[in-house]
């Protein structure tokens, strides 16, 4: 690989960092590659003992997604952190991901039930149309009645749980960055 | 080697090698490689994520021959932290030769 080669792949592998960042870090890289040419090395000799660029650019994000997950403490930013953190190879992916499907596949099964309590009546009278009154008639308005009352009601508890999902996994995150530094 | 292990030996590494005097990053990479194998590269992020916490200062100089180095600079909070890390080293070294030397040695009676 030339020195070319070497700056090319690496700025296009830190296109996620800020710029000045970037040309920073870059420059270290040309500052060393210059260094070992006056010193007589060839350019494949340096960029083959530098190792790959793939290599230390994960590094690089992973330090900078850290960062950034560490000032502010977003989801997003988390899961970018913690992500970068497993493609450096520290971590299984199992620990993070795992428990984050569980609980939107537990979250997604709630909705799915309030939601057919909230639609069920609906389809109830649908069928009917406007019925003639009857003991049976009756009967099903008073189970659609019930059934909306509870479908409402869970949908407002399950609104809450999410909230309390979403900063209970937040911290979850949050401690895995911080197990991540060391600290 | 684990690579949490090597990078905190590499980080103790950069930290005594700029003990003595001010050092800019091709020699840091030349004196760690000299001694066993590291993929050089890893070395500069490394130096940068000392620098953002504190630990090193960095300032650029002319030289006469190639590119101005980029040097850098123990600070006072990154002293500390290197004299934390190497008596940490100490005990954990001393531990492992311990228990080497037990498992391996031959015995005394």
């Amino acid at each position: 690989m030339t020195r070319r080669e070497f700056m090319d792949e690496l700025g296009a592998l830190l296109g996620d960092l800020p710029d000045k960042e970037r040309l920073d870090i870059l420059a270290d890289y040309t500052e060393h590659f210059l260094i070992g040419i006056k010193q007589g090395k060839s350019e494949h000799e340096i960029a083959e003992s530098l190792g790959s660029p793939k290599t230390i650019a994960r590094e690089l994000l992973a330090g900078y997604r850290i960062d950034q997950a560490q000032s502010n403490a977003s989801v997003s930013n988390m899961s970018r952190a913690i992500l970068a953190t497993i493609s450096l190879g520290f971590f299984n992916l199992l620990f993070v991901l795992g428990p984050f499907f569980g609980l939107i596949g537990v979250l997604i099964a709630c909705y799915a039930v309030s939601f057919s309590l909230l639609v069920a009546p609906f389809g109830i009278l649908m069928e009917y149309g406007y019925p003639e009154p009857s003991q049976e008639r009756l009967l099903l308005l008073f189970g659609s009645l019930v059934s909306v009352g509870l479908g409402g009601m869970l949908t407002v508890g399950l609104l809450r749980f999410t909230k309390w999902i979403y900063s209970m996994f937040l911290k979850y995150l949050q401690f895995n960055v911080q197990m991540i530094r060391g600290k | 080697m684990n690579v949490q292990f090597k990078k905190g030996v590499l980080e103790l590494c950069v930290l005594v090698l700029t003990a003595k005097r001010d050092r800019y990053g091709y020699e840091l990479v030349a004196s760690i490689s000299e001694k066993f194998h590291i993929a050089e590269g890893t070395v500069y992020p490394l130096l940068r994520r000392l620098t953002l916490e504190g630990f090193f200062e960095t300032y650029l100089t002319e030289s006469q021959e190639g590119p101005p180095r980029k040097y850098y600079r123990l600070t006072e909070q990154g002293r500390r932290y290197m004299n934390d890390l190497v008596l940490e080293w100490r005990i954990f070294n001393r531990g492992v030769n311990e228990m080497i030397e037990e498992g391996l040695g031959y015995d005394k009676t």
